[in-house]
Order: structure tokens, then sequence, then C-alpha cells
């Protein structure tokens, strides 16, 4: 029993492999995971666990760079962040502190940004040139930090509308620069776009304390609401403590006869108790209850969509800038909070949705849709298409050979391939594209190309008829196909690692197409060929 | 019944110099199409959208038998090509990407394609900066491959003149198909850059076969090389067969993609029939009988 295991274990991988392959396409464990609210019927389509991508089941996917420049190797000379990006943002025209960040990085890594889309390149180089910071370079593309905070806008934006499926990333092409990675499933092009473009609302009220309450506390609203913000920048890091804070300005000119936004939140302030001139608030707001805590002062809450996302109070220098009545005439300040993490949030959440730049879909980007319809025909297509391709093999297969003692387990084998891969794909959950397809026509191809080799091989200088003779001639075939597979991997993993388009899709199809083959299946075929050669 | 046998070659009919001259010849030729198609269009091959920029719909046909006409009236700008793909029920409408106003144009389109009652399946937009991108990328990552196939080549045999036979013919594989699609045609597309690199990894199989049986194995070199040959030719058509059926259903059913890619590979495995049996085996019978003497 042992020695026949020993001298089939080929035979039983490749069996062992295409069963693994059979749970994993059709066992409901492996189905895919569901989105929130989805049922698995939904989740799965049709009636094996393979999980299809864009071009075969519809949708859009965009792809587009964040509008922005960035200085990199800046040299802050001791100055705090907000101050450089102040300093900056005074050298360019028409454009405010907040479209203009710095980031303090170790290690000469400090880099400031525009996300003005209307500066041009000159400009801020400029703007660099004048501001007396020196230094490296100037890129297109905006700092890490703003495209970490767009991936998690969009992200938040497409959970929030329960689009299963959506996802977003960052990809760099060659040239280094970043892009967005958007794809949507189900959704039309403007559909996407308009989600992308969409903002919720925010406003800001004043919670304080009133002792006629049940809860003790009343709540003044809509003390600023989203259109009183001039510009809201991105989450900065306080420097040398943990904290971190957002830098948001306040319309502060209003017409004759009217009171400014930033005039009227000052008054509110100062009349609600957050600010006085004595001091700021300390806030202690109790999240869950929604009202204010034990010996809390007053709180400014940030309100998003109706729901309290945060609450906090006032530095001193601020509140007596707005007692005095000095602050309106900036409209400037700080949101402090004790994380980076919770000042990232209320900069997303302050913008509502709104990117830290813009992303430029008609300018430097792409964007495909496909509609389900047409993905669902794309489906039907590409499987006929792979259907006849193997079709021809076989055919020519069986014209060379004419035995179906060789014939029959060649083609049997290519597509013991084909299905290991699919399993695979199925397992990993990784979606099924055209290019994908495409390579697994290619898999076969390459399949039946190293089984002939075997086969000639195998059966050249007369008769096999002993173990022997058929292993010294099976490794000697060996020698050629790893060859050949080494060569057709290294020739399609540029494409596995490069942006280009879906082809990543079919490099990674092919080079695991190869390496089953040669590791599983083409050995399997040496000992199924020779059982039936050396066997009478 | 027999088994349909690849023919024997007698080499010794013919020299060096006569094997050489038709796959240089054919060589010399693509190159100078592509050279022309350069020096002509300022690009090696014509470029599809995915390398210029622009905006590709596919409308579907509702029957009504008069959807081209309304397409060729239903946008403001002209549009650059339509192909009908009757097997889809679809029109395949292409705009290159306009220099002026980039901006909003698949919106632009779609929503012109609606006012006339058209319906679109699909839309595609490239914008032409990123296009730029892609073609540079392409471009490395098919040096990346050749160059990565050529250092693996020379670290299997060891041996300068069969490993130069084998890069030397994998370029001309690359180079014939390019020519090959200027002259029918055929835009450059992402897929056909798929097609392109898959072609560093087939051809170079029957000609890795052919150096390994002649170099590696025991022999009479006329008897080696037509045992490579029966096994490197049924493997080469039957990798054919596939590609050319490939083609010709995608292109009923005009999935681009699966199209170029089997267009190219059955022009490129062609070329490598050629190349391998032709240049490949006189360079290896050059360095077998003289070279090695030296």
């Amino acid at each position: 029993m042992f020695e026949r295991v020993k001298e089939n274990w080929r035979v039983l991988l490749l069996v062992v492999v295409v069963l693994g392959s059979t749970v994993a396409l059709f066992a409901p464990q492996f189905a895919p995971q569901t989105a929130p609210g989805e049922s698995q019927g939904d989740a799965t389509q049709g009636i094996t666990n393979l999980q299809y991508g864009l071009d075969l089941a519809g949708g859009t996917r965009i792809r587009a760079p964040l509008l922005g420049y960035t200085a990199t190797g800046v040299s802050f000379d001791g100055e705090n962040p907000s101050q450089v990006a102040s300093d900056v943002a005074a050298e360019l025209e028409d454009t405010s502190t907040v479209d203009v960040n710095a980031v303090l990085n170790a290690e000469g890594g400090s880099e400031v940004e525009v996300t003005d889309a209307s500066v041009s390149e000159s400009e801020f180089r400029a703007a660099m040139d004048a501001s007396g910071y020196a230094y490296d370079g100037i890129r297109s593309g905006v700092t890490q930090e703003s495209r970490d905070a767009a991936e998690q806008v969009i992200q938040d934006k497409i959970n929030e509308a329960g689009l299963s499926g959506g996802s977003v990333q960052q990809v760099q092409s060659i040239t280094g620069e970043y892009f967005l990675l958007i794809e949507v499933p189900g959704q039309g092009r403007q559909d996407v776009i308009d989600l992308l473009e969409e903002r919720g609302t925010v406003q800001i009220a004043i919670a304080y304390p009133n002792s006629s309450a049940d809860d003790g506390t009343a709540v003044e609203e809509e003390v600023l609401t989203q259109d009183d913000f001039e510009d809201i920048g991105t989450a900065s890091r306080r420097e040398g403590t943990s904290g971190a804070y957002v830098p948001v300005s306040v319309i502060n000119e209003a017409p004759e006869g009217e009171t400014s936004p930033a005039h009227r939140f000052q008054n509110a302030a100062t009349e609600y108790g957050v600010a006085s001139t004595s001091g700021g608030a300390r806030c202690n707001y109790d999240m869950e209850a929604d009202a204010l805590g034990e010996g809390s002062d007053s709180c400014l809450l940030l309100v998003v969509d109706g729901e309290v996302v945060n609450a906090f109070g006032m530095e001193d220098g601020l509140a007596r800038s707005m007692a005095s009545g000095g602050w309106a005439d900036s409209g400037n300040f700080r949101l402090t909070t004790t994380s980076f993490a919770d000042a990232q949030t209320i900069s997303i959440n302050l913008r509502a949705g709104a990117l830290p730049a813009e992303l430029d879909i008609s300018g430097q980007g792409t964007s495909s849709t496909i509609s389900a319809t047409q993905g669902e025909n794309f489906r039907l297509y590409s499987a006929i298409t792979g259907v006849f391709a193997v079709f021809a093999v076989a055919g020519m297969v069986f014209l060379r050979y004419r035995e179906p003692k060789v014939a029959l387990p060649m083609i049997v084998t290519a597509l013991a391939e084909v299905y290991a891969l699919l399993g695979f794909a199925a397992l990993v959950g990784y979606p099924l594209e055209l290019a994908v397809i495409a390579g697994f026509i290619a898999v076969v191809g390459t399949g039946v190309d190293d089984l002939v080799i075997i086969a000639d091989e195998v059966m050249s200088e007369g008769e096999v008829n002993s173990r022997t003779v058929f292993d010294s001639r099976f490794r000697r075939a060996f020698w050629v196909i790893g060859a050949a597979a080494a060569t057709t991997i290294v020739a399609m993993s540029p494409l596995m690692v490069l942006s280009l388009g879906d082809l990543s899709g079919f490099a990674i199809f092919t080079i695991l197409g190869v390496l089953i083959g040669v590791l599983v299946t083409r050995p399997a075929y040496g000992d199924i060929l020779r059982r039936l050669l050396t066997v009478r | 019944m027999t088994a349909i046998e690849v023919p024997e070659v007698d080499y010794t009919e013919y020299s060096n110099r006569q094997l050489v001259l038709v796959p240089l010849a054919v060589l010399a030729l693509a190159i100078v199409v592509i050279g022309g198609w350069y020096a002509v269009t300022g690009a090696p091959a014509t470029l599809g959208l995915e390398f210029t920029g622009g905006v590709e719909l596919r409308i579907a046909d509702d029957g009504s038998g008069d959807v081209e006409e309304r397409i060729e009236t239903a946008f403001d700008r002209e549009p650059d090509s339509i192909r009908s793909i009757p097997a889809d029920d679809v029109y395949v409408v292409t705009f290159q990407a306009a220099d002026d106003d980039p901006d909003g144009l698949a919106s632009d389109l779609q929503d012109q394609a609606d006012a006339a009652g058209l319906s679109t399946e699909a839309i595609d937009q490239v914008s032409a900066s990123f296009a730029s991108d892609t073609a540079r990328t392409a471009i490395f990552g098919i040096g990346l491959a050749f160059l990565g196939m050529s250092v693996l080549v020379f670290a299997l045999f060891r041996t300068f003149v069969p490993s130069i036979a084998v890069v030397a013919s994998a370029f001309s594989d690359l180079v014939i198909p390019v020519a090959a699609m200027n002259l029918l045609g055929i835009e450059m597309t992402l897929g056909i850059v798929a097609a392109l690199l898959m072609i560093i990894g087939y051809s170079v199989d029957s000609d890795i076969l052919l150096n390994n049986s002649v170099l590696r194995r025991t022999g009479e070199f006329y008897e080696s090389v037509n045992r490579a040959m029966r096994t490197g030719v049924t493997m080469t058509v039957t990798s054919m067969a596939a590609m050319i059926v490939m083609a010709v259903v995608a292109t009923l059913f005009g999935i681009g993609l699966l199209r170029d890619i089997g267009i190219i590979l059955a022009i490129g495995l062609c070329a490598d029939l050629m190349n391998t049996y032709l240049l490949n085996v006189a360079l290896l019978r050059w360095y077998k009988f003289e070279g090695v003497k030296r």
C-alpha cells in the first residue's frame, strides 16, 4: 500500500489539489464575505464561490491623482508647521492657509503641499522661494497624509452608501506619481462621481449648563454651519506633544447690516460661556448621555448629520481674543484634539465628505464603466472563448498523436491546471476579470506545450519498458520545462507590479499557472504517462 | 491511421548564409516599417485609446435599425471611429482626447447619448497625461522583461553564441508582430503589451528546447535539430491554434482584450517558427561546426 502511494504520489498530489479546488469553489464556508445589510445570496454570484471583477459584473473603476504640488525636504528652520504653512500661503495670491499644509517628518523628510488646484507649479515654486525656507525639490501630487485622508474619506462614503465590494486604494506609477484607484461594482460612472462629490451636513453647536433642563444641558444649534467655513485644513501634529489639531478659518466678511459668521460665532462663544476674558472652557462631555458631564464648562459640539461626533473646549489664548472681540478679524482657529487620529476624523467630518484635494478624473485620470448586462455578457462570452481555445488545443493534440492514451491525459491535465487556478481565485477571493481569463487561456497554452515536451521526450528513442528509462527521459524533459517556466515567470513579473490597467491579474494568474504546472500537474502527467506506457 | 508528423527539413542543402537571410530580411523589413511609422506618426505603432487618451462608449443596438445614423448625429464631436459588434448587439464608438477641452468629456458624451435615446453599456475614459504615463510604463515593463529573460538565458547556457541566438530570435519575435500590427491597422492597447510580454516567455520555449537538444544531449547535430523540431513545432502550432481561435471568437463578441492578445500571440508564434528553425538553427550550426574550433 505504502509503496503504491510512494510510487504515485505525484498523481495523488494532483488529485488533492483538484479536490481542494472543488472545496474552495463550492463549499459555503469559502463563500465571499457579505457586506453589512447584504444577504448571502447577494454576495455569491452564481453557483460557485467565484467573485467577478468589474468587467465581468458591471461597475465603475476610477483611477485619478489628487491635484496639488508638494515641496520635499523642506527645512523648517525650527518654525512650527503651521507657521511654515501660513508663511508659504502668504506668498500665494488667493490661496488661504488651509490649502497649504506643512508636515514635519524626521530626517529631512518634511514637506509642504499646496492643494489649491489653481496654483501652478511655477507659482508654488516662486512662493516657496519667496518664503525663504530651503527645500530639495517640487513634485506634483500631495503628501502621504492628504492621500491617506482622501482614501479614508472615500472609503467612508462607499461604506455609508452601502455599496458592497467597493474599494479604494493608492497605487503608484513608475514615474512615482500616486493615484487613487476606486472601484465600485454595480454603479454607473456618474453615480460614483456624484458620490465622491457629495457632502454631508456639518454644524458646530454649543452645549451650555442649564439647571432647568432635565440633564442640566441646553444646546444652541447651528452656531456655525459648514457654509460658514472658508477652509478646513488637514489634521496636523502639535509639536512636542502627542496632541494634534485641525486648522480652520471662518468667513469674517458679511454684506452691510449683517453679522459675519465669525462675529456671530465670537458672540455666541462669549454668550454661552465657552470663551471669557479669564480663559477658555474646560469641556467634559458625556457622549453616551448626550449631555454635559459633571462639573463641565460649556462645550463646542461637532455635529455631523445630526449626531454629535466630538465635543471640545477652548484654549485660553483663543478664548481671550474672542472675549475681547479681536478674533473675528482673522477668523482662524484650531480645533485641538488629544490624538492625531481624532484630528483626522474631525477634519474629515468637517469637510463632510469633501476631499482634502481635488480628484482630477478628467484631467489626468481614467475611468471605466461597464453596465451589469454588458458584464454578464462578457462573462458568458469569455467562457465560450476559453472553451473554444481549449477545443483548439485538444484538436491539435489529437491530430498530432492520434493516440488517446497520450492525448487524453494531456487535455485533462491542462484542464486540471485551470481548475486549480479557479479554486485558488475562489479561495483568496480574487475577482475574475477579462485579463484573468486571458491568463487562464495562456496557461492552457503553456501547459500543453510542456506536456508535449514530456510526451515527445519520453516516447522518443523507442519503447519505454523500464522505470529507469522512463525516469531518466522524464528528468531530461524537466530541465527544458523548468527553464521555459523560469523565462515565462521572469517575463511576466514586471506586469505583476507595474500599474498597467488590470493586467496585473493576467500576470499573476499566468505565473501561478506556470508554478502549479511545474510543481504539480506536469509531474503528475509524467506519472500517468509512465503507467500507461510501461504497464502492459 | 498515422499521426500527423512534423516534416523533416534537410538543413544540409542550405548554407548558413541562406538560412539566415530570410529571417534577417523579415526583421529588417519589420524595423523599416516601425521606423517609418515612427518618422511619419511620431509613434512606433498606431496607439489605441489607452495610450493616447480619449473616450470609448459601448452603445446598445436596440434593434431599431438606425442606431448607426443616430450615433453619427448624437454627439457634438465627430466620433473617431464607430465599430459594430453584431454578436453582442453593440456599437463601439471612440473619441480621441481633445486637447482644447478634456474636462468632463465623458460625462458630456454620456449626456448626449442619453439625450439621443441611446443607452450606453460601458464608458471608458482615459486622460491624455495618464495615457502617456501608461505608455512609458509599458515600454519600461517590456524592456525589463526582455532584460530579465536575456540574463536568464545566458545563465542557463553559459555560452555566448547559443545564448545570443535565443535573445536575437526573441527580439525578432517582438519586433515582427509590432510591424504586422501597423500594416494590419491594429491599434496598440494594453492587451497587446500583455501579449508582447507573453511572447517573450512563450517564444523562448522552443529556442531553449532546440539549444538543449543540440548542446546538452548526445547525438548528431541534424538528428538533434530534427528531434527538437518535432516537439517544438507541435508546441508552437498548438499554441497558435489556441490563440487564433481565441482571436476569432473574441472578435465576434467584441472582447478587445482577448482579441488583441490572440492576434499578436499568433503572429509572434508564427515569427518564432521562422526565427527558431532558420536563424537559431543556422547560428547553432555555425557554433557547433566552426565556432567551437576557434
